[in-house]
C-alpha cells in the first residue's frame, strides 16, 4: 500500500515536472500568483498610508 | 490603476479589530503557557516545587502547557495573520466581523480556558496533543467550521487558478485540521488499545504537519517577498512543496510507533513517508530561502523577515532531524528520551513559533495604529535564538545519555541521575525564551505613535529594483495567463484529499483490521476485564498524567525486554479505552508491573517516591492519601489497583509458554521487526531483570581478602549504598529509612546480624519475596561485591559476645526442633515443611547470625509482615535465652555446624 501510495505521488510530481518542463503557458500561469500577491500587497500599503497621511 | 495617495476604493477591508484581539489573545496565553512549561521543567529538579495540591501537579500542567501553545499562542497567533492575509490574497474580505468574534470568544473562552480549567480540575484526555476532553473538542471542531465559512469561502468565490502559495497553505490547513482533529481526539476513545494508538499516531503528527506548518508555512511565504519586494524564486515549487507536504505529512503518524506491536506494513510505510517528506522540506525551504537571494542586508535589518528566516532555517533542520529519527537504527536509540522533546521543542519554537512572531511582527507594523518598538523586538530575537538553541542542544545530548544507559544494564535511576543537571540547564535555557516572550509583548506595545512611524512606503524604494516582468505583473489588473490551466488545482486538491483518506486506511484502518484478527486469535478467552476500582484507577492514571512518563509500551528490542519484560502484544490492549501506550519515558515502562512490587511499596511510592527511591523526580501524590502512606484514600486504592493489573493478563494467561524454550540471549542485538512471531513469543513475560535473567542461579559474591582492596569496595559500596538502599535501611543501615514507617515487613537492620556471602548475594540476585526488597541482578557484579563488603562492614558484634554453655545449647536444641523447626527446618536452614509457602522465607540461621540483642527481640516481639510470631507469653525467658544462643550457634556450613 505505502509503495503504491510513493509511487503515486512521485507520479504526480513527476507529471506536473513534465508539463511545467512542456508547456510554457503552464510555467507563465503558475507563476503568475507571486505577482499579484505583490501586487495585491502594494495596494494595501497605498491605502494605509493614505489613511495614515490623511 | 491607482497612483500612491490615493485611496483605491475596490481595496477589500480588514478587520483590524479583530488581528489586534487575536494578536493580544495569543501573547497572553503565550505567557502562561511557556510559564506552565517552566514550572513543569523545574519539577524535574525540585519534584516537590509547588506540589502537594492536585491543580499544580506535573502530569496537569504539561497537558496544560502543550494545550496552551497549540490552541492558545499558535491558534491566535495564526488567526490573527489570517485576518490580515485573506484579504490580501484573496481580494475579498473575511465573509463576517460578527463571525469573525463569534469565532475570536469560541477560540479563547470555549476552548483554551476552560480546556486549562477543565485539565486543572482533572477533567483530561491522556492523548498527546489531545489533552482538552471531549467536550472541549466539541468546540473546536465547531471553531474549524466557522474558520470554513470566515476564510475558506472568500477564496472560492476568487479564481483559484490565481491563488498564491499561502492561500492555499490557509485553504488547506483549515480543512485538513478539520478533518484530521476527530482522528485523533474522539476515534481512540472508541477504538482501544493497539488499534487506537494507530489513530493516535496520525494525529499527534497531524496537529503539526496539517495545522502547524501549514499556517507557519503561509506566513513564511507571504512575510518574504512582502518585505523584500521581490517576487519568490518560484511558485511552481512551491505548489509542489505544499502538495507534497499535504500528500505526504499524514502517512508520518505510525513513525511514533516504531517496534511497537502495529503492523510492521505500517510502521515501515511511516519511516518511508518521514524520509520523502525530508525531501519536500528541503525543496520547500531551498524555494524559501532562494527567495531571500541578494537581500541578507534586509533580513540583517529587518527583525520580523529574521525571525520568519530563523524558522524556515529551523524548519529544514527539524524536519531532516525528524526524517533521521523515523529510520530504525536512530529510532532504536533515542525514541521516548529527551532528545525526542529537544526535538519537538525545536519544531513548536524554532519553526512554528519564531515564524509566527515574523508575522504578527510583520503585521503589527503594517496595521493602522500599530508599531513595533525595533529595539525592544531585536533584543526579544536574541533572547529567544539563545534560549532555544541552549535548550535543544542540551535536550539532545541528554536524549543520547539516556539512550546509552538504558541500553546498558544500568539501574533505571542511573539514567535519571545523569541527566539531573540536563534538565537543570533546560529549566535555565527556559528563562531567556520567556524573557524573549515578554520583550516581544513589550516591543508591540512600546512602539512610536502610528503618526511618527515610517508607513511601509518601502513598496516604491524598492520598486526601482524589480524585474521588468515583475513590474508587468505589479501594474496589471488583467489575469496574467488564460484559466485553462484552472483545473490542475481542482484536480490536485481532490488527490490531496486522496492522500488523506489513504493515509487512514494505510496507516490506521489496515492495520487496525490486521491487529483486530490477530486479537481474536490468540487473545485468551479467560482474559480478565476491569473491576470498576481498576476501572476508577485508570481513569485517575489518565488524568494525572502518568502515561506522559511510563510507557505501557515495550518495544521489540532486546534492550526493552531485558529491562521491562515481554514486547508488548495488541491483544493485551484490548480493553484499553483509551490507549495509554505514551511516548516518553521518564520513569520506567510499567507493562509488567502486576506481582513485581507489593502493595506497601506502591502506597508510600505514590505518597512521596524519594521515600523509597532516594532520586526519584516523579511527583508525590500525597492528596491521595489523609496525612501518610498508610492511609490512602479510595483514589490512591484504585489507582494501586489499576498498576496492579498491568500485565496481569499476559501473566495469567501463560501466554508465553507457547515458547519456553529459548530465552533471551544478552549477545543478541536488537530484536527483529514486531511482525516475526519468533521474536514475539519468545521472551518471558516479566522482566528479565526482576525474575528470569541470564543464570537462574546467584553467583557468589566474595569480597576481596586484601586489606586495601576490600578498604576501596567498601568505600564504594557505601556510595552504593547511599544512592540506592539508603531510603528503605537508613543512611546507617539500621533499617529506618524514610520508607520504612510504612513498609511491611520493615526493612532489614543490617547492623544487628552477620550476613555471608551467600545470603547476601542471594539476597541481592533475587530480592526478598514478600518484602520491599527488589532484586538488584542489573547492577555489575563488581557492584555487587562491594554493597557485600559495605553491609558486612555495618555489622557491629556484641561487646562481650556470651559464650554459650553446653545444657544451654541442648535445650535450645530441643526447643528449637519442637518451635520452630516446622518453618526453619531441622537444622534451622529455612526450610522446614511450611516454608514453602511462607513470604518472605524463614530465616536461614546457617547464612545470617543476629547478634544476640537482636535475636532476643525478635523472639520477644516477633517480625510484624512476616509469619513470625512473638514468644514472649509462651517461652520461659531462660528458654529464649537458650534459643538465642542455640540459633547463633549454627551460623556456618550445615555440615559442619549442625548439632544433630
Amino acid at each position: 500500500m505505502i509503495n503504491l501510495i510513493v509511487i503515486v505521488a512521485s507520479a504526480m510530481m513527476l507529471a506536473m515536472l513534465l508539463v511545467w518542463w512542456r508547456w510554457p503557458a503552464f510555467r507563465t500561469w503558475i507563476e503568475a500568483p507571486k505577482y499579484s500577491m505583490l501586487r495585491q500587497e502594494r495596494r494595501f500599503d497605498d491605502r494605509n498610508e493614505t489613511r495614515t497621511s490623511g | 490603476m491607482t497612483t500612491p495617495g490615493q485611496a483605491d476604493p475596490e481595496v477589500p477591508s480588514v478587520e483590524y479589530g479583530l488581528i489586534r484581539a487575536h494578536v493580544l489573545a495569543s501573547l497572553g496565553t503565550l505567557l502562561i503557557s511557556v510559564a506552565f512549561g517552566l514550572v513543569v521543567a523545574t519539577k524535574f529538579s525540585v519534584p516537590e516545587f509547588l506540589g502537594g495540591h492536585a491543580w499544580l501537579t506535573w502530569g496537569r500542567l504539561r497537558y496544560n502547557h502543550t494545550q496552551g501553545i497549540l490552541f492558545g499562542w499558535l491558534g491566535n497567533a495564526f488567526l490573527a495573520f489570517i485576518y490580515y492575509a485573506v484579504p490580501r490574497l484573496a481580494n475579498r474580505p473575511v465573509s463576517s466581523r460578527n463571525l469573525g468574534w463569534l469565532l475570536f470568544w469560541i477560540w479563547n473562552c470555549a476552548v483554551v480556558f476552560p480546556g486549562w480549567v477543565l485539565v486543572a480540575a482533572g477533567f483530561s484526555q491522556p492523548l498527546e496533543w489531545a489533552e482538552f476532553p471531549l467536550v472541549v473538542d466539541a468546540f473546536v471542531a465547531l471553531a474549524f467550521i466557522l474558520m470554513v465559512f470566515e476564510f475558506v469561502l472568500p477564496f472560492l468565490k476568487t479564481r483559484l487558478s490565481d491563488l498564491y502559495v499561502s492561500g492555499w497553505y490557509i485553504i488547506g490547513g483549515i480543512i485538513f485540521t478539520m478533518l484530521a482533529y476527530p482522528v485523533g481526539n474522539v476515534v481512540p476513545e472508541l477504538v482501544p488499545g493497539a488499534r487506537g494508538a494507530a489513530f493516535s499516531g496520525l494525529w499527534i503528527h497531524d496537529a503539526v504537519g496539517l495545522y502547524v506548518t501549514p499556517f507557519a508555512l503561509a506566513i513564511a511565504y507571504y512575510v518574504i517577498p512582502a518585505t523584500t519586494r521581490r517576487a519568490i524564486f518560484s511558485h511552481f515549487l512551491s505548489m509542489v512543496g505544499f502538495w507534497l507536504l499535504f500528500f505526504m505529512y499524514p502517512l508520518n503518524g505510525t513513525h511514533h510507533y516504531v517496534y511497537s506491536a502495529i503492523p510492521m506494513a505500517a510502521q515501515k510505510g511511516a519511516i518511508v513517508a518521514s524520509a520523502y517528506l525530508g525531501m519536500d522540506v528541503i525543496l520547500v525551504v531551498t524555494n524559501l530561502l532562494l527567495s531571500l537571494r541578494g537581500s541578507s542586508g534586509t533580513v540583517g535589518r529587518d527583525v520580523p523577515l529574521r525571525f520568519v528566516w530563523f524558522g524556515v532555517v529551523s524548519y529544514l533542520l527539524v524536519s531532516l532531524q525528524g526524517s533521521v529519527q523515523a529510520l530504525m537504527p536512530v529510532n532504536r536509540f533515542i525514541h521516548f528520551t529527551d532528545w525526542v522533546i529537544g526535538h519537538s521543542h525545536f519544531a513548536m519554537i524554532g519553526f512554528a513559533s519564531f515564524s509566527a512572531l515574523g508575522g504578527i511582527a510583520h503585521l503589527w507594523q503594517r496595521i493602522p495604529g500599530t508599531r513595533y518598538n525595533e529595539r525592544t523586538m531585536n533584543w526579544s530575537f536574541w533572547l529567544l535564538a539563545a534560549g532555544l538553541t541552549l535548550m535543544v542542544a542540551d535536550l539532545t545530548i541528554a536524549g543520547l545519555v539516556e539512550a546509552q544507559l538504558w541500553r546498558s544494564s544500568a539501574p533505571w535511576m542511573e539514567s535519571v541521575r545523569a541527566v539531573a543537571s540536563y534538565w537543570l540547564v533546560r529549566t535555565f535555557s527556559g528563562l531567556p525564551i520567556l524573557a524573549g516572550f515578554v520583550l516581544f509583548w513589550t516591543s508591540l506595545v512600546s512602539g512610536p505613535t502610528p503618526s511618527a512611524a515610517v508607513a511601509p512606503a518601502a513598496s516604491r524604494e524598492a520598486s526601482e529594483s524589480i524585474p521588468a516582468l515583475e513590474r508587468y505583473a505589479l501594474t496589471s489588473h488583467e489575469p496574467s495567463s488564460t484559466g485553462r490551466f484552472g483545473y490542475v488545482h481542482v484536480l490536485i486538491f481532490g488527490a490531496g484529499a486522496g492522500f488523506f483518506a489513504l493515509s487512514f486506511l494505510a496507516l490506521a484502518i489496515l492495520p487496525g483490521k490486521e491487529l483486530e484478527d490477530e486479537i481474536e486469535r490468540v487473545a485468551p478467552v479467560t482474559m480478565p476485564t476491569l473491576t470498576e476500582s481498576e476501572h476508577r484507577g485508570r481513569v485517575i492514571y489518565g488524568r494525572e498524567g502518568c502515561a506522559y512518563c511510563h510507557t505501557q509500551q515495550i518495544r521489540s528490542l532486546a534492550a526493552d525486554v531485558r529491562r521491562f519484560g515481554a514486547p508488548t502484544e495488541a491483544w493485551e490492549t484490548k480493553y484499553d479505552y483509551p490507549q495509554l501506550w505514551g511516548t516518553r519515558r521518564i520513569g520506567p515502562d510499567l507493562s509488567r508491573e502486576f506481582n513485581i512490587r507489593p502493595r506497601d511499596w506502591q502506597l508510600t511510592h505514590l505518597y512521596d517516591p524519594r521515600l523509597v527511591v532516594r532520586d526519584s523526580v516523579m511527583p508525590p501524590y500525597s492528596w491521595l492519601f489523609d496525612g501518610s502512606p498508610n492511609r490512602p484514600t479510595q483514589e490512591a486504592l484504585d489507582l494501586l489497583a489499576y498498576i496492579e493489573t498491568l500485565g496481569r493478563a499476559r501473566q495469567l494467561s501463560g501466554f508465553e509458554r507457547q515458547a519456553l524454550g529459548s530465552s533471551v540471549q544478552p549477545e543478541t542485538a536488537d530484536m527483529a521487526m514486531a511482525g516475526e512471531p519468533l521474536a514475539r513469543a519468545t521472551p518471558p513475560t516479566v522482566p528479565i531483570a526482576m525474575t528470569g535473567g541470564y543464570s537462574l542461579s546467584a553467583p557468589l559474591l566474595h569480597p576481596a581478602s586484601d586489606p586495601a582492596d576490600l578498604q576501596e569496595e567498601v568505600s564504594r559500596g557505601g556510595a552504593l549504598f547511599a544512592a540506592n538502599c539508603a531510603s528503605c535501611h537508613g543512611t546507617t543501615g539500621v533499617g529506618d529509612g524514610k520508607a520504612s514507617a510504612s513498609l511491611l515487613p520493615k526493612p532489614a537492620n543490617l547492623i544487628t546480624a552477620r550476613f555471608s556471602d551467600e545470603r547476601l548475594s542471594s539476597v541481592l540476585w533475587n530480592g526478598v519475596a514478600g518484602s520491599s526488597m527488589p532484586p538488584w541482578r542489573q547492577l555489575p557484579t563488581e557492584d555487587l561485591r562491594a554493597v557485600v563488603a559495605y553491609v558486612q562492614s555495618l555489622h557491629v558484634p556484641s561487646a562481650v559476645p556470651p559464650t554459650p554453655e553446653a545444657t544451654s545449647l541442648n535445650e535450645g536444641e530441643s526447643l528449637f526442633a519442637a518451635n520452630c523447626a516446622s518453618c526453619h527446618g531441622a537444622v534451622g536452614a529455612g526450610n522446614g515443611p511450611a516454608a514453602g509457602a511462607l513470604a518472605p522465607q524463614p530465616t536461614n540461621f546457617h547464612l545470617k547470625k543476629p547478634t544476640p540483642e537482636r535475636a532476643w527481640e525478635v523472639l520477644e516481639n516477633g517480625l510484624p509482615g512476616t509469619a513470625m510470631p512473638p514468644w514472649k507469653s509462651q517461652l520461659s525467658i531462660d528458654q529464649r535465652y537458650a534459643l538465642v544462643e542455640f540459633v547463633r550457634s549454627l551460623y556456618g556450613p550445615p555440615q559442619e555446624n549442625s548439632r544433630q
